[in-house]
């Protein structure tokens, strides 16, 4: 299964109709054939990074199934819904992701995907997306190594998690940038981001065997986005 | 009915490993790809050193169709091709890739990946110009299909018949889901390397720019563009013309 990432620049003035046509128009139009779905629509959390900026995840079957998108959007029955869409947004950056090997998320069950618009309460999630200097695999596998498992056992201690690795990307060979891997993570409680933001890193947190220091043999570049679901995105 | 997508790939060389690197895709990519029919190894290109960025490779792959496109991506992640990738990396700093689709009038638009030479090639190198547009935001339809019906027309030179200068061999836009939206991108060959140097030395005289030409009004379309001169290895594949010859 593909997944495709856009991160959209919405016209301010916008917002509301740019939203509305992915509700009313793309998550609806997917859910006709079994190619693809709409899985995630994310508000870039304003006063954490760029002004409207929505960040949205479509799953696609695989690559024959991406190939008719692709076709339907530039000459097909998509098309003018695409137009539509540019009207709303200055511009769009995307990348086609496959899940990593231990990605808790490998593929979606289409079937499981509600494409009706209910509505659920917000979420907040913390897309990291990593630069390696180490390679490509190793940062992926170190990922699992240092921090999601070492996230797991404490998780089974303390009996709550702080924070929830749903996904594990990195990008479709010649989509986008080849040294680089997404994570994609469910915060349950907002409080870890405000303490995260508000409180120093104690000396004893990034010291030698802490993920924060042993992390710097893979990377030191890396970028965090709060994005917060929609009430109606699909997943959550 | 599927058509070819073509992975574009700017690679930020080590400097120190430039020949492993190109060594990689001559001697590796192009015949490892030649052994089925889901993608060939198009252009090999140099930046010329002096014109922009140092130590910087412009790769193009043909893909037979989507479904090739997720064979090889897979076959890249966890497959056959993961190690090779992975010492490829250890001689650039990294690479910056988009899938791009060719635009409805591109003569590139019906590729026969038969018609490629899997084994490459030995000529002298051709210098191309690269172009990137980004048309305004409700001009983006309208700019592909003037590029083909006025631009590339122009390039012809069919009024004056003046010699021709550049020849568009492929225009293309990116793929849903891969990089921008909004971009069109030119193939275009040199057919006359002197005459780059009177594009750099020479102001643009009024009657060129003025309304009825294409410099004036494109302007409507878009004002924003990037040429980028590259120049082929005397191994690369494309361009594809019946005089290349082919290694066996």
């Amino acid at each position: 299964m593909l997944f495709v990432h856009e991160t959209h620049e919405v016209v301010g003035l916008k917002e509301d109709e740019f939203e509305t046509l992915y509700r009313t128009g793309w998550m609806p139009m997917l859910a006709e054939g079994d190619d693809a779905r709409l899985l995630w629509y994310m508000h870039h959390a304003h006063g954490s990074g760029p002004a409207y900026h929505v960040v949205t995840i479509t799953g696609v079957r695989d690559g024959a199934a991406w190939e008719r998108l692709d076709e339907r959007i530039r000459t097909g029955d998509l098309r003018e819904w695409m137009q539509s869409v540019d009207g709303c947004r200055h511009d769009v950056t995307a990348k086609v992701m496959l899940p990593v090997h231990w990605s808790p998320i490998q593929a979606v069950d289409f079937a499981e995907v509600p494409t009706d618009g209910r509505e659920h309460e917000l979420h907040l999630f913390m897309e990291d997306t990593g630069w390696p200097t180490s390679s490509l695999d190793e940062y992926i596998q170190a990922w699992d190594d240092i921090y999601r498992q070492p996230l797991l056992a404490y998780a089974d201690d303390m009996r709550a998690i702080p924070i929830d690795i749903q996904a594990c990307f990195q990008n479709a060979h010649g989509s986008s940038t080849r040294r680089e891997a997404m994570l994609w993570q469910w915060i349950p409680d907002a409080a870890t981001v405000t303490h995260l933001i508000a409180t120093d890193l104690p000396i004893e947190r990034r010291e030698p065997g802490t993920y924060m220091y042993d992390a710097l043999a893979f990377r030191d570049q890396w970028r965090s986005r709060l994005l917060r679901t929609a009430a109606w995105s699909p997943l959550y | 009915m599927p058509g070819v997508l073509f992975l574009h790939e700017t690679h930020l060389v080590a400097g120190y490993h430039e020949d492993d690197f190109e060594a990689a895709f001559r001697d590796h990519w192009m015949p490892t790809l030649a052994e089925d029919d889901d993608a060939r190894l198009l252009w090999y290109c140099n930046l010329a050193h002096g014109s922009t960025w140092s130590y910087r490779v412009v790769t193009l792959t043909a893909v037979r169709d989507g479904a090739a496109y997720e064979r090889l991506a897979t076959r890249i992640q966890r497959g056959d091709l993961q190690e090779w990738m992975r010492a490829l990396d250890t001689t650039r700093h990294d690479a910056h890739a988009k899938v791009l689709v060719p635009l409805p009038w591109s003569p590139m638009a019906d590729l026969d990946l038969a018609s490629v030479p899997g084994g490459g090639v030995d000529r002298d190198p051709v210098v191309y110009m690269q172009d990137t547009m980004w048309p305004f935001a409700d001009k983006f339809a309208e700019y592909i299909e003037a590029s083909g019906s006025v631009y590339s027309k122009s390039l012809e030179h069919r009024d004056s018949g003046a010699p021709r200068f550049l020849e568009i061999e492929a225009g293309f836009q990116p793929a849903f889901g891969s990089h921008l939206r909004r971009e069109v991108m030119l193939m275009q060959r040199v057919l006359d390397v002197d005459r780059l140097q009177g594009l750099l030395m020479t102001d643009i005289p009024h009657e060129m720019r003025a309304p009825g030409t294409w410099m004036h009004d494109a302007l409507a379309l878009r004002d924003k563009w990037e040429s980028v001169l590259l120049r082929t290895a005397r191994w690369s594949p494309a361009p594809l013309e019946p005089a290349s010859v082919e290694v066996a």
